[in-house]
């Protein structure tokens, strides 16, 4: 196999070994967060963010770091990130930060971040750890959007909080047989059975590399 | 790595691996506290920003949706917009505020004031105390507790002829409590009579998303326009002196639970799969009531006198 270039981890990340398809990770907060598409983008731009720059620092330091208090130094890196992005959040996107509360904080567990800097970063040179996490992040954000968009146009007829299911559809007094909003598609479980959809479709379409 | 021999040796250490730690924690730290004074500022005044919308949507002056409200000539509430020094005229829907209309609109109509035990209101200044320490000192044990208690008055959309003082058209009530997870701020705002609410918000909640972090959506909080602070009796009358005073948020559909009895007008539908959510919200407004109740008296009386 010849040597793998930046570009290439990038592509892996996105398709071949997306994190939340292929590995089952990250399910947490693609369940906790995914109903509203506003949300989603700001969670997968959060993780992307986390994942790219953790994996470059701990990619930075893996011949400095000992071995025996390696995950320390990961974590400790990776913190930092989320902090920064947890205090952005709340200087300029206060309504977003107050809807995402926890989950901001939560990425620190993520298992796609350490993932990343467990198995690749402290392998490899600093860019392509970059772009191995950028694509992990990617990855997880394309997934997540998906699942955000499906929610929210289902369970509220609206996308990015804009109304595209026509008010007059909806059941009224007058009309009780109009269309409702599909009320499951709010709560976390929803978001279960899509993944699920999801990870059985990849199957399909990935049939052959994936015997 | 295969190449070299094994020495018992190998490897870092022990005072290489904590002087690497050191290092590593104390640049964290660094980068962490440099952020963290930079954005201190922003941080507050999106904070403060929030608290003021929060406040007009308790006041409905303004909405979950981000425009301003007024009522009309019929008393409904309808879409505004800014005209400038505070003022609002009638707008539609799509006339969404920025944040500075939002904080001079919050300037010119809500006033902190202080009352105390016996429901006397009295401005910061005549009581001699520091507005901004007073508001950062008793957030979290509860204004509630103090003699002197906070409140604001909402003063009507300011009209373009300077006329005498303004009588406020109602007051927001700062209320708090614990919800499930951790302590929940929010307000209230009752008319003048002292015992109809206009309406409510929360602005500061750490409750299950999806279920008692309902409380923060207008959906729910639609419920409360319009009920009573203090409970009626079994003919329907109130008697503000007597009457058990707070809000309950029962279990199950309000309909259902308490029918047609006159209780229904001081208790609103609970959030299903959120009911001690539902027990913090009841039990936070009997409690930072009750502390109201001499000065909810005395708006009464005077309503009824005039």
């Amino acid at each position: 196999m010849s040597k793998p270039t930046a570009v290439s981890y990038f592509k892996e990340q996105l398709w071949h070994s997306n994190q939340i398809l292929v590995a089952i990770l990250g399910i947490c907060s693609a369940l906790g967060i995914t109903n509203r598409l506003s949300v989603a983008i700001t969670m997968g731009l959060s993780v992307t963010f986390v994942t790219a720059c953790s994996s470059f620092f701990v990619s930075l330091l893996r011949n400095v770091t000992p071995d025996s208090v390696r995950m320390i130094t990961q974590l400790a890196i990776i913190s930092v990130f989320v902090t920064i992005i947890d205090q952005f959040l709340k200087a300029y996107m206060f309504p977003l930060s107050k809807v995402m509360s926890v989950f901001v904080g939560l990425i620190i567990t993520n298992c796609l971040v350490m993932g990343r800097a467990e198995s690749m970063a402290k392998n490899v040179t600093p860019f392509p750890a970059f772009m191995d996490g950028l694509g992990a992040g990617a990855g997880y954000m394309i997934v997540i959007c998906a699942v955000g968009a499906i929610r929210e146009f289902f369970g509220f007829g609206q996308l990015l909080g804009h109304q595209i299911v026509p008010q007059s559809w909806y059941a009224t007094t007058d009309a009780p047989f109009g269309y409702e909003n599909f009320a499951l598609m709010v709560s976390p479980p929803a978001a279960f059975f899509i993944l699920g959809g999801f990870i059985w479709i990849y199957n399909i379409i990935s049939g052959e590399d994936h015997p | 790595m295969s190449e070299q021999q094994p020495q018992p040796n190998r490897g870092p250490s022990d005072l290489q691996v904590i002087g690497f730690v050191v290092i590593l924690s104390f640049v964290c730290a660094l980068v962490l506290a440099v952020l963290a004074s930079a954005l201190r500022v922003p941080q507050e005044v999106a904070q403060e920003l929030d608290r003021s919308e929060q406040m007009m949507i308790a006041a409905r002056v303004f909405t979950h949706e981000g425009y301003f409200q007024i009522q009309n000539d019929k008393g409904e509430y309808v879409p505004a917009k800014y005209a400038g020094d505070g003022r609002l005229v009638a707008g539609t829907e799509e006339d969404i505020a920025t944040s500075n209309e939002i904080l001079d609109v919050y300037k010119h109509r809500f006033i902190p004031t202080l009352v105390d035990g016996k429901g006397k209101t009295e401005t910061f200044k005549e009581a001699g105390i520091d507005e901004e320490k007073y508001l950062a000192d008793y957030k979290k044990s509860g204004y509630y507790r103090q003699p002197e208690k906070l409140i604001y008055k909402i003063l009507p959309n300011p009209t373009n002829g300077k006329g005498e003082d303004p009588q406020p058209i109602g007051y927001v009530i700062p209320v708090n409590g614990f919800g499930l997870w951790d302590a929940i701020y929010g307000y209230l705002a009752v008319e003048p009579d002292g015992e109809t609410v206009i309406g409510i918000s929360w602005y500061e909640q750490k409750e299950t998303p999806g279920l008692g972090a309902n409380i923060a959506e207008e959906s729910w909080q639609k419920e409360f326009y319009g009920k009573k602070i203090f409970q009626p009796n079994s003919e329907g009358q109130i008697n503000q002196k007597t009457a058990p005073v707070g809000i309950t948020v029962v279990k199950g559909k309000v309909a259902e639970v308490l029918g047609t009895s006159p209780k229904a007008e001081a208790a609103v539908d609970g959030m299903p799969g959120a009911t001690l959510t539902g027990n913090g919200v009841t039990n936070a407004y009997r409690d930072v009531l009750a502390a109201y109740r001499p000065f909810f008296i005395k708006i009464h009386d005077k309503t009824e006198t005039q």
